[in-house]
């Protein structure tokens, strides 16, 4: 008998342990993440030239002497990423007002797996669309060659859309009865008091929401690529209607042939795409720290 | 008078706009559905009918731009992903709930990690693959290399959901077996998972969606070499189901264009399955938690 | 009677059951044909918009030859990324890549859309009136036009006697003492079999006086990398040599020339292919075995009334300093 509890015992401090290292895995791959991407991307900048890297608007890698500037990549993922919020938030937050406050239960029973299967559907078919649908649609109705900022824009909006809603929907609906009740006592429409009260106090979710967004956004490769045009614009000649090359669009356009330098550098891009990432997750977890303390 | 009339004109004014509003949601909800529809309509009506056994099953050439090897590449990588992931996710979340003491500061540092593991963009996770596996340990461009790179991120999504599904699990049904002297292990294996294996299944689906889509961390990982005939060799590089669509609306060979789409068509059929598959776990949890 | 009850509870279940379905389906039907009048809606504009087009432009374009084509309008101008060895020969072929003394600039027009992939530059121009690309004249299909330069007509016939210049060599590279196997499958590519199929492909074959090759029965597997503009005629030329020599397998990667020479001369994969001619220090570290001479053909949308460009205007448009089909005319 004090064998076997000692021996469930030694069971159950050997488990404890595995599930710890278990745990800690995640936190080893965070470090192995950062570790590598710095090891090979510091150097590299400092040999290019922090301000010379990122102040720089000059990206040729292939002539002599090459350069390597980055900002017009840097301004084309922002511009991309703020064209995409413009597009997603809007139509994501009213399709989230729409299934929590104003959609039948039978529709909704469409809606929703709708709206799941959008977030499944992988980035290379929304890129494929975007090539045949969007940049013809844009090349006939605004001009240019379609090949643009707003075809990216409006691809990316699309994509960011299930992320908006499913997470908006979610706070809107954690809005507790009460507070409705009381907009409707003092005479409020049903529609004023989700404009007025509903939406407001569901702000944090809704950032929180607009936030993972812009992270999906920002870090899409594959749907820009292919409609994007990835020409590299000085910050003058930007436009709504022109080409534009993303910081994630020079990795995967230029990786599979780069060597020495330049291969870093395309790292060293990666870095500062890593960088905006952490800073929106840092702005993610400030939002979560906000609505535990309330 | 006069105050009770313009009572009644703002009263109309704020049902107008009560409309408008009103008609403008359910816009934008029925837009998300069309879109959804648009996208699916215009990959499946020229895809469907390019797929045929040819396609599915025969081999690779120039005249048969068979999905075959990259087929079974893609299952292969989801299988053993999944052995490495899902232990190592079970186990976090079983940490992370059952093991942990209220502010810890380890996992508060854990939390942290899994968060910014879920937020890092696949290229990232791509170029870290190529630096680690590709260059440093030596794998080259190898669905192995790939398999290390996407077990990782997949990792927060089935940590997450098995989080959220074990702590669902009713706190009496743990204090049922600690009063008949079972251990805190007995009870977790023997009880708290078996509960909360419905949430866990669907994060492991969820995983599998995530992978099957997958091509920025995969192009520079497991590169975008084709057999003419399927192989398992960890060692050789493969491409999967969406890094060959991608390759075939690039190539320019004849019909890769239509071929593309149909193999489009295969990648949309399979997250129809994933979503369906979700959708009935997720509805087998709800009722088990109504239940109790 | 309780069974009876019971059973007839199921019943009613069932029908209630089967009237919501019934609806579940009438309104999925609903949202379906709302999508399909939505894209239908879509589809007849496309239509119609270049119909409208054509009334407004007819009038005042009456210089031109095609009514639909507003030559005054900016060239949508395509290239490919800096890793194709197709824009490394094209580019330097027509002097957009500048060399002077030490340095060496690619003047290629800001704006110019650059795409990683022959299919994703042919998409570009079919759909884009005013586009120009440049693509390997054995993927030129009838979805776009490939133009004359210098009056001369982009043709195999032409490629081989030289009167058509744009064109490079594709190249396949090793290092150091070639294996066997690698060897006897350059053998192969060089002899009459390999040389025929190359032909086939719309390329050029390189050898002077190809032999017949026999299989060697050798097995093994060889690692290919490099070009994407060589992968199709690779991916022919392996099956065929598969299938007299059923022990042999290959492994490619499709990623560019540099990518292939780079990994050549690393030895991690045994031959490289590139389709642009050799930098003096990769030269001197390499075997270099041409496969064949392709021709570059340069790519117009079909209702594109020019179709002879000269060699200064192609340079002209690729650097910007021509920007509308007017100019060119």
């Amino acid at each position: 008998m004090i064998t076997n509890n000692r021996q469930s015992k030694s069971n159950e401090t050997l488990m404890q342990a595995v599930f710890f290292m278990s745990a800690l895995i995640s936190v080893i791959a965070v470090l192995a993440i950062c570790l590598f991407l710095l090891m090979r991307g510091i150097p590299a900048i400092g040999e290019i030239g922090f301000l010379d890297f990122i102040f720089s608007e000059k990206w040729g890698p292939t002539n002599t002497p090459a350069s390597y500037g980055i900002l017009s990549m840097i301004v084309g993922s922002i511009y991309v990423t703020a064209g995409a919020i413009v597009i997603g938030v809007p139509i994501g937050l009213l399709c989230a007002i729409f299934l929590a406050e104003f959609c039948p239960e039978r529709l909704y029973k469409i809606v929703k797996p709708a709206v799941n299967l959008l977030a499944g559907i992988p980035s290379i078919i929304f890129g494929f669309f975007g090539m045949e649908i969007i940049v013809p649609f844009v090349r006939e109705a605004y001009g240019g060659n379609g090949f643009s900022i707003m075809s990216s824009s409006i691809i990316l909006g699309i994509m960011i859309l299930p992320t908006i809603i499913s997470i908006s929907e979610s706070s809107i609906r954690a809005v507790p009865e009460s507070y409705k009740e009381g907009s409707y006592g003092v005479g409020a429409t049903k529609e004023e008091t989700v404009f007025k009260v509903v939406v407001p106090a569901a702000k944090s979710g809704i950032f929180t929401s607009i936030i993972l967004g812009i992270g999906r956004a920002i870090g899409e490769t594959m749907a820009v690529v292919m409609v994007a045009g990835n020409a590299v614009m000085p910050l003058s000649k930007i436009k709504l209607l022109k080409p534009i090359r993303t910081l994630t669009t020079n990795i995967v356009m230029e990786m599979s042939y780069a060597s020495g330098l330049h291969e870093e550098s395309l790292i060293a891009t990666g870095v500062v795409l890593f960088v905006f990432i952490i800073i929106l997750n840092t702005a993610l977890s400030l939002i979560k720290a906000r609505t535990n303390r309330n | 008078m006069e105050v009770s009339n313009k009572d009644i004109n703002n009263l109309r004014l704020r049902k107008i706009k009560s409309i408008i509003f009103k008609a403008i949601v359910w816009l934008c909800g029925i837009l998300t559905v069309g879109i959804l529809v648009y996208i699916l309509l215009f990959i499946l009506i020229r895809g469907l009918p390019k797929i045929n056994m040819e396609f599915l099953f025969g081999e690779y050439n120039s005249k048969n731009l068979s999905a075959f090897s990259s087929i079974v590449t893609t299952i292969e990588m989801i299988v053993i992903s999944l052995l490495i992931s899902v232990p190592i996710g079970v186990f976090c979340a079983i940490y992370l709930t059952e093991y942990s003491k209220r502010g810890n500061k380890a996992v508060k540092v854990i939390r942290l990690a899994v968060d910014t593991l879920a937020g890092i963009p696949s290229i990232i996770y791509g170029l870290f693959g190529m630096i680690f596996f590709v260059n440093v340990l030596g794998f080259r461009a190898s669905v192995i290399s790939g398999i290390g790179t996407i077990s990782i991120m997949i990792l927060p999504v089935i940590i997450s959901s098995s989080e959220e599904a074990i702590k669902s699990v009713p706190d009496t049904y743990r204090e049922g077996s600690y009063g008949l002297g079972a251990t805190r292990l007995r009870t977790v294996f023997k009880i708290v998972l078996p509960t909360a294996i419905p949430g866990i299944l669907a994060g492991v689906i969820l995983a599998i969606g995530r992978i099957v889509g997958e091509t920025a961390a995969l192009i520079f990982t497991s590169g975008t070499n084709v057999m003419k005939e399927p192989t398992l060799n960890l060692f050789a590089s493969q491409r999967t189901l969406a890094i060959h669509m991608y390759m075939l609306a690039t190539e320019g060979l004849p019909h890769s264009k239509d071929m593309a789409f149909a193999t489009g068509s295969i990648l949309i059929l399979i997250v129809f399955l994933i979503n369906f598959a979700t959708t009935k776990l997720a509805g087998r949890l709800g009722r088990l938690n109504d239940g109790k | 009677m309780d069974k009876i009850n019971n059973l007839n509870y199921e019943f009613k279940g069932e029908t209630i059951k089967m009237k919501k379905t019934k609806k579940l389906v009438g309104i999925i039907t609903l949202v379906l044909m709302l999508s399909f009048v939505l894209m239908g809606c879509t589809q007849t504009d496309n239509k119609e918009t270049p119909n409208n087009t054509e009334n407004q432009n007819t009038p005042n374009n009456t210089n031109t030859e095609a009514p639909n084509f507003d030559s005054k309008k900016d060239i949508t101008v395509v290239a490919r990324d800096s890793a194709s060895g197709t824009r490394g020969a094209f580019h330097e072929i027509m002097k957009i890549k500048v060399k002077e003394g030490d340095t060496e600039v690619d003047k290629l027009v800001v704006g110019a859309l650059e795409f990683d992939g022959t299919d994703k530059v042919i998409t570009a121009v079919e759909g884009d009136k005013y586009a120009i690309g440049y693509i390997s004249l054995g993927s030129v299909s009838n979805r776009i036009t490939a133009a004359k330069v210098d009056g001369v007509e982009p043709t195999v016939a032409n490629v081989i006697s030289g009167d058509y210049t744009v064109s490079r060599p594709f190249l396949l590279v090793t290092k150091g003492e070639e294996s066997e196997l690698v060897k006897d499958f350059i053998e192969f590519t060089q002899s009459k079999q390999g040389q025929d199929i190359t032909n086939e492909m719309k390329f050029v074959g390189a050898a002077e006086s190809p032999a017949e090759y026999a299989a060697s029965g050798l097995s093994g597997t060889i690692k290919v990398a490099g070009s994407t503009s060589v992968t199709p005629l690779m991916e022919k030329l392996q099956e065929a040599y598969t299938a007299l020599n059923p022990g042999v397998t290959f492994e490619m990667q499709s990623n560019g020339s540099s990518q292939g020479i780079k990994a050549a001369m690393d030895g991690s994969y045994d031959i490289g292919m590139s389709s642009r001619e050799l930098k003096d220090e990769e030269a001197s570290e390499l075997n270099r075995h041409v496969l064949a001479i392709d021709g570059i053909a340069v790519i117009i949308n079909n209702e594109n009334p020019v179709n002879d460009l000269s060699s200064e205007n192609i340079t002209d448009i690729y650097t910007g300093e021509k920007t509308t089909w007017a100019e060119v005319q």
